[in-house]
């Protein structure tokens, strides 16, 4: 174990809640979390158990990260079509 | 696709979907051309880990992506509650299946076994390398190190153990990891808790914040 692997177990273990959502839980609140932090309300205050799961879990954070930026895009009008995105891979 | 223009409110995304002939043909055209942009900005995002794919891999892959998708979305739509826009739901549909697509494209290569095998050992702990001595400060991270040993070797199981090597160090995908084991996400989920749960009572039962080991290691000096 080196010491980036020794923090990262340690600021994941200092985080350990009792309770915490399992990823399917998460799974199903993410749509309405994104929604809210898209629409600029506080998230937290309406699901405040869903941060801490994805604190801990690195597969829920990165679904969390791409549907807020694919939201946040389409919001605002800058999302790219389905060619430009086919021709950009 | 409707995208940018005026979209359906839920409810007539719902009433489309449910209902047949040319109406129900034309939700579920548009539907699926959501969810093939969903899948495609969820490669592209993620191009580094598919790399090795061509570009018309990749587009086979969204397709299959945007397909498996559509199927998704179509079993769990009585299960829509309608707290967030439909299209937010569905597309966390393709967002899901996209990556864990991509992860196992990622780490296809990688003989998941030999990272279990040979990742960092309990045993191996860091200690103080290249750190200017201070005795004190020396002593309470070899106390903590032996704490973190022992609660990892003595009071995980086998299983966590393993779990904790290759999720936690090595940052191998949950997904990946259940796949090898024939589990789930929600059960390794659980399995990782329970561990960590475990070592946080351990390093309270001996004494520790965690916290404050972390400023022993992550703090100056």
């Amino acid at each position: 174990m080196n010491r980036g692997q020794l923090e990262r177990l340690l600021r994941l273990v200092a985080r350990t809640e009792e309770d915490e959502l399992s990823c399917s839980a998460c799974f199903d609140l993410l749509p309405h979390y994104v929604d809210l932090e898209v629409a600029g309300e506080a998230p937290d205050a309406r699901i405040p158990l869903l941060r801490p799961h994805l604190e801990q879990c690195a597969v829920c954070r990165e679904e969390y990260e791409t549907l807020r930026e694919l939201a946040r895009l389409e919001a605002e009008g800058r999302l790219s079509s389905t060619d430009d995105l086919g021709r950009t891979l | 696709m409707g995208a940018g223009k005026p979209g359906r409110s839920n409810a007539e995304w719902i009433a489309a979907l449910q209902s047949s002939g040319a109406d129900q043909a034309a939700a579920l055209a548009e539907l699926r051309a959501y969810l093939l942009r969903a899948a495609l900005f969820t490669l592209r995002r993620v191009r580094h880990h598919v790399s090795h794919l061509g570009p018309g891999e990749l587009s086979q892959l969204a397709e299959d992506c945007a397909q498996e998708a559509m199927t998704a979305v179509l079993q769990r739509l009585p299960h829509f509650r309608g707290d967030s826009r439909f299209t937010t739901w569905a597309y966390a549909f393709a967002v899901n299946i996209a990556l864990v697509a991509a992860r196992r494209e990622r780490w296809a290569r990688v003989p998941l076994e030999r990272v279990l095998e040979s990742g960092a050992s309990p045993a191996a702990l860091p200690g103080d390398e290249g750190v200017p001595s201070d005795p004190e400060r020396s002593a309470l991270r070899a106390e903590a190190i032996a704490a973190i040993r022992d609660g990892i070797e003595q009071h995980l199981t086998p299983k966590q153990q393993q779990a904790l090597r290759a999720v936690i160090f090595e940052q191998v995908p949950l997904d990946e990891l259940a796949r090898l084991w024939g589990s789930n996400r929600n059960a390794l989920y659980k399995l990782l808790h329970d561990a960590r749960r475990k070592l946080k009572s351990h390093l309270a039962a001996r004494g520790f914040k965690v916290e404050e080991i972390l400023d022993l290691f992550v703090g100056g000096g």
